[in-house]
């Protein structure tokens, strides 16, 4: 099983003398190709510094970070930026849409800003998928916030990138619609091979995953398989109590 | 279409209402700029095609060669030629016809007694040309004057002064001339005048006997019409070689050229210059304004730029979106205000005829510079403005999509440190070089420098000064409008570096009007303190002087008055030019000995009663400057030739005689056409003011009807003159306060969309619309009141240097007319409490649950 991101040694610090944070201490994980992985841990754990800094939204303030075979550290901002355009795919949590581009300028927004023409074939299935066919001329500001939700996984998934990175894609919407956007991420897995790494810390959420990865204070503390809602929130269980409170960010 | 256009245009049409304000300025600084270009290209345009017309017959132009350069007349002052040149010119072969053209400065009095036209335009009299291709007026009514004491004026002259044929009525030149109306005439087919100018023409014979020095015998010009089949420049070829020395032929197209450029470079310069200035301090605040639009706009798309940084793109991008947005921003609102330019030409033409300045009338007139300087500019402004923005936009950090908000920050840590160390030595070195050139020296140069320096250094320090200023400022606040008054106080000071830049752009405006107004206060008091120095009489008889569009007053005047049993002493106060030691200079033409006894010249050294025909009084500051002293022989150049002239006197300059001064016994055989442009009249003692005013009006009514006025009410006229240039210059300001204004207003309105939730939480909590409102006005009144404070300091001290500099003689007065900064500091508050008045209802309007949820 092929890596299609992973992390070494991955150190983060915040700040500086007294008020210095590690946000990350030494962690080291590989996203496998082709996989739905979630980053789990309590608030302060360093789960969104991890995916940040994998998805070369952030650097590293030590060890190393590569996408496939490309070492992130290595390069330029201009490099980033492209890396970011043709290879990878972003779900955030709240803003996720240009408020003043129509549903379907922004599914194609990451193709555009390459100048790429979009494989219409792929596009046309792609918004079949995410039931949006109908709303294609709307702005963002008329659709709900499950809708809105799924707009950006099908931007995200627009270019085949090699590694969709969804920062608490389900964190603003209640279940069923937050369900919605879970089972279009587990599908891109399923049908289209697509590799997704995301962020999470609703348990439910989680069991959409193939792999759960929990991280505590900044490093690697446990790795689930096949996990289900009952055992993530089990497991989640475990850290209370012993969250410190330096870690807080 | 490609991402970048897309999203520029998509929120270009998103933000429509946010950009109102800097699409305004824009447009109000562009058509300033265009209206400004119009008007001066209409004009030259108008003048070029009055001279082509006053020429259009006239082939050939023979006149004195050597012009002596005269402040009041474009073009200078030249001898005139001996009339027998005209005959010798009629017989050369291919002259089809040679006429004497004899032309002064000839003030026409109404029906009503008064002059016919007045300031700015100029008042002509001549000879009536007999032959209609060389005469550029035709008979509209009567016949041309034949007899002595009959004249033909234009139909405007006729119109503007009730005047029929058959009135009889005086035309001043300056003596007073009878004359009977026996003609009215069109310039050319049917202009009522030669632009707003007046013109009486009268035989030849009279207007040798009143125009020309020697009374008969001379004429002006000679103007010659080819034989068909002729060329002009092959006339003047064949004129040439018969002329005397001193004498010069030219075409009748040279010499259109020649009046033309005579009036563009000077005139025209000097009044497109002045009004370019204006159009470059608006432009100027408009800057501050576009630029702080787009500062804000930018902070609160922060986290859409960081999205499409996120989702890949490029700086250049996101750059280039920004910068694309302000490039066509910029070239709506200037072609807008290429629109409105024409419009302002037009009211800048009302604005000058309103204060009597008439200007010549014709079609507009636009070349292609005049389209596309104001474009470019424009677009460049809106386009510089953004430049930083925009680099801040591109400089966005992929990261700041997945933060909560982010605005606009203030200066901090290192950047503030740098600011201020920045302005601080902008400051200092500004400082010592403004009062350094002020007082030593005085070197305009380097206070200007110095003037520009303090301006920036002003505006750098602005963000670092605005939040403990406006702090200060509002400190009555809390007291006075309780909680809503403290919320005002600390939303203008929570964000320094936008109150400083919508502040500095109100800051510019004031400070430039305050200049201004105490400059104009300081040239006033100049005035009073020279007419109380110097001017020992008590009344003045005066009338506006060839320049000025008048004929000045007759030379023959001062002899009658003073030979009143009322008057003690009165001294005619003449004008002359001429090249003393190689530089053109006014000589004041005077009798020494009466002039002793009205004006107060100081002490003298060596004496003025001595001045004889070769005689020269020159001021103690001039002398020192050029290394006289009483003794020192001086050439001369006067139109007819140099004289060697010794310094007999040294006297106090700076008063109502300039630097130079000879006598009148001197002047007589150079003089052109002689003319006094003031008389001062002392009476004898035990005669009331009164008596004396009513006996001097009686002899001077039969003079042509001059101003005769008290000491002071001759200070205050000298002075009204600068009252209306200030009332112009406000005019002409008040485009730059209002688009600063628009600056406070726009800014506000932005805060307001930014704050959305917060208003939103503040009235959740209780505040009421009246209070959310007041809260909104006060904070645009702090802001304003930071702007003028700032504009009222900087610009006294830059009106005290200005002022200083100025005065090369030191002789000038300075004042600082506190009533009316007091109304100009006013006038800001007001105007600050208005431009929140919209912000502050559209802050009313918010839903509150809507604007709680607002992300």
């Amino acid at each position: 099983m092929s890596a299609a991101a992973r992390v070494e040694d991955a150190v983060k610090e915040y700040g500086a003398g007294e008020t210095r944070v590690r946000a990350l201490d030494g962690v080291s994980v590989e996203f496998a190709a082709a996989r739905f992985t979630a980053v789990m841990g309590p608030s302060g754990s360093g789960k969104s510094t991890l995916m940040h800094c994998a998805a070369g939204l952030d650097t590293l303030s030590g060890g190393r970070a590569w996408l496939g075979d490309t070492e992130l550290s290595t390069l330029g901002d201009r490099e980033l930026t492209l890396l970011r355009r043709e290879r990878i795919g972003f779900v955030f949590q709240a803003f996720n849409l240009v408020p003043t581009l129509t549903v379907r300028e922004n599914i194609t927004l990451p193709l555009d800003l390459g100048g790429a023409a979009p494989d219409p074939d792929w596009l046309d299935a792609l918004i079949d998928v995410v039931g949006l066919a109908d709303r294609l001329h709307h702005r963002p500001s008329q659709l709900s916030g499950g809708q809105q939700q799924r707009v950006a996984v099908a931007r995200a998934l627009a270019g085949r990138p090699q590694v969709v990175f969804a920062d608490e894609p389900t964190g603003n919407l209640d279940s069923r619609s937050g369900g919605e956007v879970l089972g279009l991420l587990r599908s891109a897995v399923d049908t289209m091979r697509q590799s997704v790494v995301m962020v999470t810390h609703d348990p439910a959420a989680a069991a959409y995953a193939d792999t759960v990865l929990f991280l505590a204070d900044g490093r690697l503390v446990d790795t689930m398989q096949r996990p289900t809602a009952e055992r993530v929130l089990d497991r989640m269980k475990a850290f209370d109590g012993r969250r410190s409170p330096a870690a807080a960010r | 279409m490609n991402a970048s256009v897309r999203i520029g245009a998509r929120s270009l049409l998103a933000h429509r209402r946010r950009l109102v304000g800097t699409v305004l300025s824009i447009v109000l600084g562009v058509a300033f700029l265009t209206g400004t270009m119009v008007l001066g290209d209409t004009l030259r345009a108008n003048f070029d095609t009055l001279f082509a017309d006053a020429n259009a017959g006239t082939d050939a132009v023979v006149r004195s060669a050597d012009a002596l350069a005269d402040p009041a007349v474009p073009g200078g002052v030249r001898a005139p030629l001996d009339a027998a040149i005209v005959d010798r010119l009629r017989a050369v072969p291919g002259v089809a016809a040679a006429e004497g053209a004899v032309q002064g400065a000839g003030q026409l009095i109404g029906a009503d007694g008064k002059p016919v036209g007045g300031q700015g335009p100029p008042t002509w009299a001549g000879n009536w040309i007999a032959d209609p291709t060389l005469n550029p007026y035709r008979l509209a009514e009567g016949r041309a004057p034949a007899a002595p004491g009959e004249a033909v004026i234009n139909r405007g002259a006729a119109k503007a002064g009730k005047l029929h044929v058959g009135d009889t009525t005086v035309v001043r030149t300056p003596d007073p001339v009878r004359i009977t109306v026996v003609g009215i005439a069109t310039f050319g087919a049917d202009a009522d005048g030669m632009g707003p100018s007046t013109f009486t023409a009268l035989t030849l014979a009279d207007a040798q006997a009143h125009l020309t020095p020697n009374g008969s015998g001379q004429v002006s010009t000679v103007r010659l019409r080819a034989a068909d089949g002729l060329g002009q420049r092959q006339l003047v070829e064949r004129v040439r070689p018969l002329l005397p020395a001193g004498v010069e032929a030219l075409t009748g197209a040279d010499a259109t050229a020649q009046s033309t450029a005579d009036v563009s470079g000077r005139f025209l310069g000097l009044f497109t210059t002045l009004l370019l200035v204006f159009a470059g301090i608006a432009l100027l605040v408009a800057t501050f304004t576009i630029h702080n639009t787009f500062a804000i706009v930018t902070a609160q798309r922060t986290r859409e730029n960081a999205l499409l940084r996120a989702l890949g793109a490029s700086r250049r991008q996101v750059l280039g979106t920004t910068l694309g947005e302000a490039l066509t921003l910029g070239l709506l609102a200037s072609a807008l205000g290429l629109l409105g330019g024409f419009g302002v030409a037009a009211g800048l033409k009302a604005l000058f005829a309103a204060i009597g300045f008439t200007l010549p009338t014709g079609g507009t007139v636009v070349k292609p510079a005049t389209v596309l300087l104001p474009l470019l500019v424009g677009t460049l402004v809106a386009a510089g403005s953004a430049l930083a923005p925009a680099l801040r936009a591109a400089r966005t950090a992929p990261l700041a999509a997945l933060r909560e908000t982010a605005v606009d920050e203030a200066a901090t840590g290192r950047s503030a440190l740098v600011r201020t160390g920045v302005g601080v030595l902008m400051v200092l070195g500004g400082l010592p070089a403004l009062i350094l050139g002020a007082t030593r020296g005085p070197s305009l140069a380097l206070t200007v420098g110095g003037a520009l320096a303090l301006l920036l250094g002003t505006v750098v320090l602005g963000p670092v000064a605005a939040a403990s200023a406006v702090r200060l400022l509002g400190a009555p606040l809390p007291r006075l409008r309780g909680v809503t008054g403290a919320l005002a106080r600390r939303n203008a000071a929570r964000n320094p570096k936008r109150t400083a830049a919508t502040a500095s752009a109100l800051m510019v405006g004031v400070a430039v009007v305050t200049l201004f107004t105490v400059f104009g206060a300081s040239v006033r008091a100049t005035l009073d303190d020279t007419v109380a120095r110097s001017f020992a009489g008590d009344l003045a008889v005066s009338a506006p002087a060839a320049g000025a569009g008048g004929s000045g007053v007759s030379p023959k005047l001062a002899p009658a008055l003073a030979a009143l049993p009322e008057v003690r002493a009165a001294a005619g106060l003449g004008r002359g030019v001429a090249q003393v030691d190689g530089h053109g200079k006014q000589l004041d033409v005077a009798d020494p000995e009466q002039l002793a006894q009205v004006t107060d010249l100081g002490r003298i050294d060596g004496s003025l009663a001595e001045l004889g025909a070769d005689g020269l009084a020159v001021s103690r500051t001039e002398a020192a400057a050029r290394g006289w002293r009483v003794g020192s022989v001086v050439p001369v150049r006067f139109t007819d030739g140099t004289v060697t002239f010794t310094v007999r006197a040294l006297y106090r300059g700076g008063g109502v005689t300039g630097d130079y001064l000879i006598s009148r016994q001197a002047w007589q055989p150079h003089r052109v056409q002689d003319s006094d442009t003031l008389v001062a009249v002392a009476l004898k003692p035990g005669v009331s003011l009164d008596a004396g005013k009513a006996a001097i009006a009686e002899v001077a009514d039969g003079y042509g009807n001059p101003q005769v006025q008290t000491r002071d009410e001759y200070a205050e006229s000298a002075a009204s003159g600068v009252d209306m240039m200030l009332s112009v210059v406000y005019a002409l300001l008040a485009l730059a306060v209002l688009i600063a204004l628009l600056g406070i207003a726009n800014t506000l309105t932005l805060a307001v969309h930014e704050r959305l939730r917060e208003l939103g939480l503040l009235r959740a909590v209780g505040q009421t619309r009246a209070q959310l409102r007041a809260m909104v006005r006060w904070e645009s009144v702090l802001v304003a009141a930071f702007g003028t404070a700032g504009g009222l300091a900087l610009g006294a001290l830059l009106g005290w240097a200005l002022t200083r500099a100025a005065d090369s003689a030191g002789t000038g007065s300075f004042a600082l007319p506190v009533g009316r900064l007091a109304v100009v500091a006013l006038v800001g508050l007001v105007a600050g409490a208005l431009a929140g008045l919209r912000p502050a209802a559209r802050a009313a309007r918010l839903d509150i649950l809507q604007a709680v949820a607002a992300v």
